[in-house]
């Protein structure tokens, strides 16, 4: 895998950059909620198919559900963050913030 | 030995690691303001709203009924003018909900959609209320003080219970403001009630949109 080029400590199931922005985008829904697909997609403006492939890396992990159900005939697949999903982002973001001279702000994001 | 092709190139696009913890950060903060900004309403947006139909609505309202400065407007415009200035907030804050809401399900949408119903039964509830008390008899000359007074106790109130649901001391504060600003329009009477509604009730929202804008989009949500 790209372990050898992972910066070391970092979690390198999260560490690869699409599976980030979706772990940070999963991470901002409330604890518990789910998202639909398509949803989570528009979130980090990824392609069905790239979406799909991190979501089950993301999943084998045990850091994601993916649950499918039908509502009026069509297929939905929802998307939730397990607890041990939520921790291993915040043990990512402690290693992180380990990493560089100022420790990660949560909410630096945020400002408008 | 080991074979070149398989190590330089993943497989998935995406695959590839962040660099530097500098990049890697600044990846976090750009992703995480994206999905904050479509999952979350903006505060400040929605009590910017409401700041601006209760301060040029109830205050259209104070120019048309002989106040301190006369009868400035003729009544019909200032009640279209309020008509309209309130129901576009209601509009804002209600489709701002739906679209943030899509696609997301759980506790926080639940709660979302009670509280939403909750203004929407509040609002009933008075005009039952109000109603019932004007066909028993209400002097006319009460009528305006009951139907503000009453409508700012249930917005006091309903701003309370958003403080409590979302640890939002902003919203609290603003329930509190309200509360005290409709206590004092009723102790002004008619034709005051109307200036005090516009200038504290509408001031108070949009100090509470100032506020809002500079403490940033749902901090709280972010440091979580």
């Amino acid at each position: 895998m790209t372990a050898e080029r992972a910066l070391p400590n970092l979690d390198s199931v999260i560490h690869a950059q699409a599976r980030l922005r979706v772990t940070v985008a999963l991470s901002v829904l409330p604890a518990g909620d789910r998202v639909t697909f398509s949803r989570l997609q528009e979130l980090v403006g990824m392609t069905a198919g790239n979406l799909s492939t991190h979501l089950r890396k993301l999943e084998d992990a045990g850091y994601i559900t993916i649950t499918k159900a039908f509502q009026r005939r069509t297929p939905v697949t929802h998307v939730t963050m397990t607890k041990a999903g939520r921790r291993a982002f915040e043990d990512y973001t402690a290693a992180l913030s380990s990493l560089l001279a100022t420790p990660v702000q949560g909410s630096d994001g945020e400002r408008r | 030995m080991n074979e070149g092709p398989r190590s330089e190139r993943p497989a998935v696009i995406g695959d590839e690691p962040n660099h530097t913890p500098e990049e890697t950060l600044a990846l976090i903060e750009a992703q995480r303001g994206r999905a904050v900004r479509s999952l979350y309403v903006d505060p400040a947006m929605i009590l910017g709203a409401w700041g601006v139909a209760w301060l040029l609505g109830f205050g259209a309202i104070y120019l048309a009924v002989n106040g301190w400065l006369g009868t400035v407007m003729p009544a019909w415009a200032a009640a279209v003018l309020a008509g309209i200035l309130f129901t576009a907030a209601a509009l804002v804050t209600f489709g701002e909900q739906v679209r943030r809401g899509r696609g997301v399900q759980g506790a926080s949408r639940r709660i979302a959609a009670m509280y939403g119903w909750s203004w929407l039964l509040a609002a009933v509830g008075l005009l039952a209320l109000d109603l019932a008390l004007e066909h028993q008899g209400l002097p006319s000359g009460l009528a305006p003080l009951l139907w503000t007074g009453s409508s700012l106790l249930a917005v006091g109130l309903l701003y309370l219970a958003g403080g409590m649901l979302w640890d939002d001391r902003l919203q609290y504060g603003l329930g509190v403001w309200v509360l005290v600003t409709g206590a004092a329009s009723v102790a002004a009477g008619v034709p005051a009630n109307f200036a005090v509604l516009s200038l504290a009730g509408g001031g108070g929202f949009l100090v509470a949109a100032g506020v809002s804008r500079t403490r940033g989009w749902r901090s709280e949500q972010a440091r979580a």
